[in-house]
């Protein structure tokens, strides 16, 4: 079973925050790029775009699929992460960290208190396994 | 197009069953996937001269020559526990209940286990030139064509099945490193696996009851919903755009 690090948290969307004072770092989950399989494109939103707490902020393509990237918080954009431009393959070997995705200027930290912490994502995932 | 992503959004939006629908393509047309790059992957102007439409889905995938075929669309939302989270394990069940369908017609065709897709480098434009893994297959040959699209747990599936192959327009049409001999040995459609030629409407009816049987469902025949109705009418200008057609751009669309 996949292990999922502390410091993170997590929504059940399969994407990943890293929260730094008012900064939360977005990326999909080791779980998602593995269901996903080999990823070919990613669609980013543009800077200073504000997204909406489970509204789409871009979409991530795999060879059979398209899978909007859902907000895990309300903000924001302040970053992408240009290195994907250059190699698409760390968002598959390294989801977590180099493969990030946006960084978003969050305005309302309360809806942290909605994710998972790395536990809760991994019995997430056991249940929806589960299913 | 339209219609399709008007279904997905709603059963999204309001919690609705599942929604399966056949279609065809009149005039024939080229559906390109979501991330294609059109100018690069598809000759634009040969289909203008050939009276063929092109339009961009909003699922993944390659594109496809439609034209003496058949098109289903899926779209469920993610309280359907029938068709469970994950990309492969919808397309294989979905795989499972048109191959019943097939199955029908004295058609037996197998999931391909493993994508056969080369490295990205290589990969083809054109869907029919190479199977992916949970695709359908008769004799190592394409039969099927499906590229998904998921959002909020929920999944539009969009598949063609092909009646017969063309593989000379294909070739003609799509950008494809196979030359059209090559593109023969790589799909082949229903009508050229069967005795009698069947119909459209027969391969639909099969296919319906492909679904029934292997999900152990049946399927009510209905109409758009006025919401689906009014959603889709908004969402032609976007699929009749060439901002959205050829470059991928969504101002056009409603807000979603």
């Amino acid at each position: 079973m996949k292990v999922f690090p502390e410091d993170l948290l997590y929504s059940r969307e399969h994407v990943w925050v890293r929260v730094d004072g008012d900064m939360a770092t977005l990326g999909i989950t080791d779980y998602a790029q593995e269901s996903l399989g080999e990823i070919l494109s990613v669609e980013f939103p543009e800077i200073d775009t504000y997204v909406e707490r489970d509204e789409a902020f871009g979409s991530i393509e795999s060879t059979k699929a398209v899978v909007d990237l859902i907000a895990s918080v309300s903000g924001t954009i302040v970053g992408v992460n240009e290195d994907i431009n250059d190699d698409i393959g760390i968002v598959n070997s390294d989801p977590h960290d180099t493969g990030w995705l946006v960084v978003i200027e969050m305005d309302d930290m309360e809806q942290l208190d909605d994710l998972l912490d790395a536990a809760g994502y991994h019995d997430y995932i056991l249940r929806q396994e589960a299913d | 197009m339209a219609i399709d992503e008007a279904i997905f959004r709603e059963t999204l939006k309001h919690q609705k069953p599942p929604t399966l629908r056949f279609f065809g393509w009149h005039p024939a047309a080229v559906s390109v996937g979501y991330f294609q790059d059109v100018p690069k992957e598809i000759h634009v102007g040969r289909c203008r001269s050939a009276g063929v439409d092109m339009v961009r889905r909003m699922t993944g995938g390659k594109a496809v020559y439609h034209q003496d075929e058949i098109t289903y669309s899926l779209s469920a939302g993610p309280w359907e526990r029938r068709f469970p989270d994950g990309i492969l394990r919808t397309y294989e069940i979905i795989s499972s209940c048109l191959a019943r369908g097939l199955s029908e017609l004295g058609i037996h065709a197998m999931l391909a286990e493993k994508s056969a897709l080369a490295r990205k480098k290589e990969r083809a434009p054109c869907c029919f030139s190479e199977p992916a893994g949970k695709e359908l297959t008769v004799d190592g040959r394409k039969i099927c064509g499906s590229a998904q699209v998921r959002s909020h747990g929920g999944f539009l599936q969009h598949g063609s099945l092909l009646m017969t192959f063309d593989p000379a327009a294909t070739a003609a049409l799509i950008q494809s490193p196979a030359p059209p001999e090559q593109l023969r040995n790589r799909a082949v459609g229903v009508n050229e696996l069967v005795e009698t030629p069947v119909s459209a409407e027969e391969l639909c009816e099969a296919l319906r009851r492909g679904f029934c049987d292997a999900l152990g469902v049946d399927f009510c025949e209905g109409e758009l919903t006025p919401e689906e109705k009014a959603m889709s009418d908004r969402l032609v200008k976007k699929y009749e755009s060439d901002a959205w057609n050829r470059e991928r751009k969504k101002e056009d669309g409603p807000a979603v």
